[in-house]
């Protein structure tokens, strides 16, 4: 027996209990996060499938009532404006959310003095805290004394009444939301600073233009965290809350009742009739029925994307 | 802010709760030292109204040597509502608004108070009405409100009417003191909704034709009266300007009893509006030369009819001190107190005996309200599980209804059909 065929089994048993050390030494670091993962994650989300086929309004126990939630949901004229209303803002305010971000980003990339301050200012309303920013934008979009209709004036363009019109107030949600487009904005700014310079060089001495570099360079090298955005953003879209709730306010006179969802239910998004069914109305059943029909929605397209991100997402590594 | 009406302070209160996430109720009362039993009352009243509250209880606490009780001001709903969902809650009794009586007793939230002898012959028999479930009495009236007819008297007197006691008097008054620009903008609209929407307005509307929204404790809004209700105001307010001429009109117009309030500043002639609005003005348009009236009859028999409402105590079923919670409650409603705590909100009392008190003679204007309260056609709504359902049906119908998309009997034709779904609820 030679010393080293004699070591070997000893090493592997070494092998074997050091990585079942290491094993148990890792499960002791997750265990908070997975601990947590259990109680605050994964059980509400088991709950809230099993609440979606039950009638519960959270202080009495849970009734039986098999797929009655979900054939409601679509005869509930609500539901189904909610549901419209927020696709329509997904469609329009994903586009316009990463172009904005996008064309932010590159003028925030320019060699400029003082580009920190620019940066700084762009990102800042993203710090401001919602409930400030929705009353912000209130005044804002007020028809008589806001600042947007006030400019529109001196352009001799229409003012419209952003609040009060079933029309407008899809736009104001966007308006309101492209106003926080700063955190998406410096994602891509990194990006952008992660381009190699080397390769603009190249092609600007093949002759490439601007253009050209910007759609054979840049585009290909940032798809990556473009995917990236676009799913988060449109996350961001299907559960929107903040805006509409915060616009669709109402005081008034005499009771308790306070339906959000503005002029003809315009501003009504899905997260703000989970909001008012749940919390409400407590119907806590009829509102995990449509939280996980958003998840399943928010599921599908976001496993579209991803299966043709191979399409159009370049990947540097190979 | 203090001079807070119930929408606007859930509203607040909801906000509050986003804002800073939804907490779960902590530490329980406990039982106090020295053979005392402490009592938590958390109530969602802040600022003034918290510190008239607070005045209250520091009387009770002196007044006798068995409870004491610690008031917290939480202007949460939400976090009201988490606390009651609990084994312990974090309060032994509470306020809020009588429309969440019905739902919250239904889900067994409420403790029961018949048990507890309070002299409910005392108050205003409308006020308990919304206060009952199923025949039990589950919270009591503290501060009540009643709707009448505001009116801006310079402007009255400039179209050289009188305040109106009929239908026809006040589609008169209307026609003389709404105006429209050249280019068909209304510049001044003779009678205006009070808040966001003309919800209260319609209500009350419907209430003085005979009308009336929960039939036998059902929900009733395509009776004949309110038809006639909608029809009228459609008549006279809405087709007399143009539906997209009002649409404008109220886009342009300030906020709610904010300084540029539009019954503030002249932009209503007349206003359907709560007893709350004598403290506000004073407050806030000092220089408003104003009056109140009782909001005019359509049928002979219906006078005086308006819609009640109220701010109403209650104990949470998980308390664990409710004898002690009902003592307290029933100091609260006693007749000083509660005289005490509703001129601070400037509100109404419940108490028929403070009908007649002194002490509200310096709120210009609320015996009307008073008298609109005491009236044999005063009305409250029906307090049920599905009563904030259709709160919010009632306003998306009615939202539509003023933007001129339907008329008065699809209007509530198109309601009556999501009222009838509620049966489950």
């Amino acid at each position: 027996m030679t010393a080293s065929s004699a070591a070997a089994p000893r090493a592997r048993r070494a092998g074997r209990s050091g990585r079942r050390r290491a094993w148990v030494r890792g499960t002791l670091f997750s265990l908070p996060f997975l601990v947590g993962f259990v109680v605050l994650i994964a059980y509400p989300v088991l709950a809230s499938a099993r609440y979606s086929f039950t009638d519960f309004n959270l202080f009495q126990s849970p009734t039986w009532v098999g797929l009655q939630n979900y054939r409601d949901l679509f005869a509930d004229s609500s539901f189904l404006k909610a549901l419209v209303n927020t696709l329509l803002l997904t469609v329009v305010g994903v586009p316009l959310t990463i172009a904005l971000a996008l064309a932010g980003a590159w003028i925030l990339n320019l060699p400029v003095r003082g580009q920190p301050v620019y940066r700084a200012l762009v990102y800042l309303p993203t710090i401001v805290p919602a409930v400030v920013g929705g009353y912000l934008w209130r005044w804002l979009l007020n028809t008589e004394y806001g600042y947007i209709d006030y400019v529109l004036g001196l352009l001799h363009l229409p003012q419209p009444a952003w609040l009060t019109e079933p029309a407008w107030g899809k736009p104001a949600i966007i308006l309101m939301s492209l106003w926080t487009v700063g955190g998406t904005t410096l994602i891509y700014l990194a990006a952008l600073k992660d381009v190699p310079e080397e390769l603009y060089e190249a092609a600007a001495l093949d002759g490439a233009g601007p253009w050209r570099r910007f759609w054979a360079i840049t585009w290909p090298s940032i798809t990556p965290v473009t995917l990236f955005q676009v799913i988060v953003t449109i996350i961001a879209f299907l559960q929107i809350f903040n805006q509409p709730y915060l616009l669709t306010q109402t005081a008034s006179a005499g009771s308790a009742g306070q339906a959000a969802g503005g002029p003809g239910q315009s501003m009504l998004t899905y997260g703000v009739y989970i909001f008012d069914t749940a919390f409400r109305h407590l119907r806590m059943g009829y509102a995990s029925a449509m939280a996980w029909i958003l998840f399943l929605i928010t599921l599908a397209v976001t496993a579209v994307l991803l299966l043709t991100s191979k399409k159009w997402v370049h990947d540097g590594d190979k | 802010m203090t001079q807070l009406n119930g929408r606007r302070r859930v509203g607040l209160a909801l906000t509050a709760a986003l804002a800073a996430s939804v907490a779960l109720a902590g530490c329980s009362s406990s039982g106090g030292g020295g053979g005392k039993t402490e009592i938590t009352f958390s109530y969602l009243w802040s600022g003034n109204e918290a510190k008239a509250l607070e005045g209250v209880i520091a009387d009770y606490n002196a007044s006798q040597d068995k409870v004491v009780v610690k008031g917290v001001s939480s202007p949460d709903a939400t976090k009201q509502l988490a606390s009651m969902s609990s084994t312990s809650g974090s309060f032994d009794i509470s306020d809020n608004f009588d429309s969440n009586v019905g739902s919250w007793a239904a889900k067994g939230v409420l403790a029961p108070l018949d048990d507890y002898e309070i002299d409910t012959d005392a108050f205003v028999p409308v006020t308990l009405e919304s206060a009952k479930y199923d025949g039990k009495l589950y919270a009591v009236p503290i501060a009540v409100h009643s709707l009448e007819l505001m009116y801006n008297k310079k402007l009255l007197a400039a179209a050289g009417v009188k305040p109106p006691t009929t239908m026809d008097e006040l589609a008169d008054a209307v026609r003389k003191t709404t105006k429209k620009d050249a280019s068909g903008k209304v510049t001044q609209l003779g009678l205006g909704y009070a808040g966001s929407d003309a919800t209260t307005l319609l209500e009350t509307l419907g209430y003085a034709f005979g009308g009336t929204w929960d039939k036998d404790g059902k929900p009733s809004p395509d009776e004949p009266g309110n038809v006639a209700g909608l029809e009228w105001y459609q008549k006279n307010v809405i087709d007399a300007v143009g539906a997209k001429a009002l649409t404008n009109f109220y886009a342009g117009v300030g906020q709610y009893m904010s300084a540029q309030d539009p019954f503030y500043t002249g932009k209503f002639a007349m206003v359907v509006d709560g007893e709350w609005q004598s403290a506000a003005v004073a407050n806030t348009a000092p220089n408003l030369d104003w009056g109140v009236t009782a909001i005019p009859t359509a049928t002979a028999g219906k006078e005086n009819s308006t819609l009640v409402t109220s701010s109403i105590l209650f104990i949470p079923a998980n308390s664990k001190h409710k004898d002690a919670a009902a003592d307290f409650l029933k100091y609260l409603v006693s007749k000083e107190p509660m005289e005490t705590f509703s001129l601070a909100l400037g509100n109404l009392p419940a108490r028929t005996d403070l009908m007649d008190s002194d002490a509200y003679a310096g709120l210009p204007g609320i015996k009307t309200w008073m008298s609109g309260l005491t009236s044999p056609n005063a009305q409250t709504r029906v307090s049920a599980p599905y009563s904030s359902q259709y709160s919010d049906d009632m306003q998306v119908a009615f939202e539509a209804f003023s933007r001129g998309q339907t008329d008065a009997q699809g209007t509530l034709d198109g309601l009556a059909k999501k009222t009838a779904s509620y049966d489950g609820q």
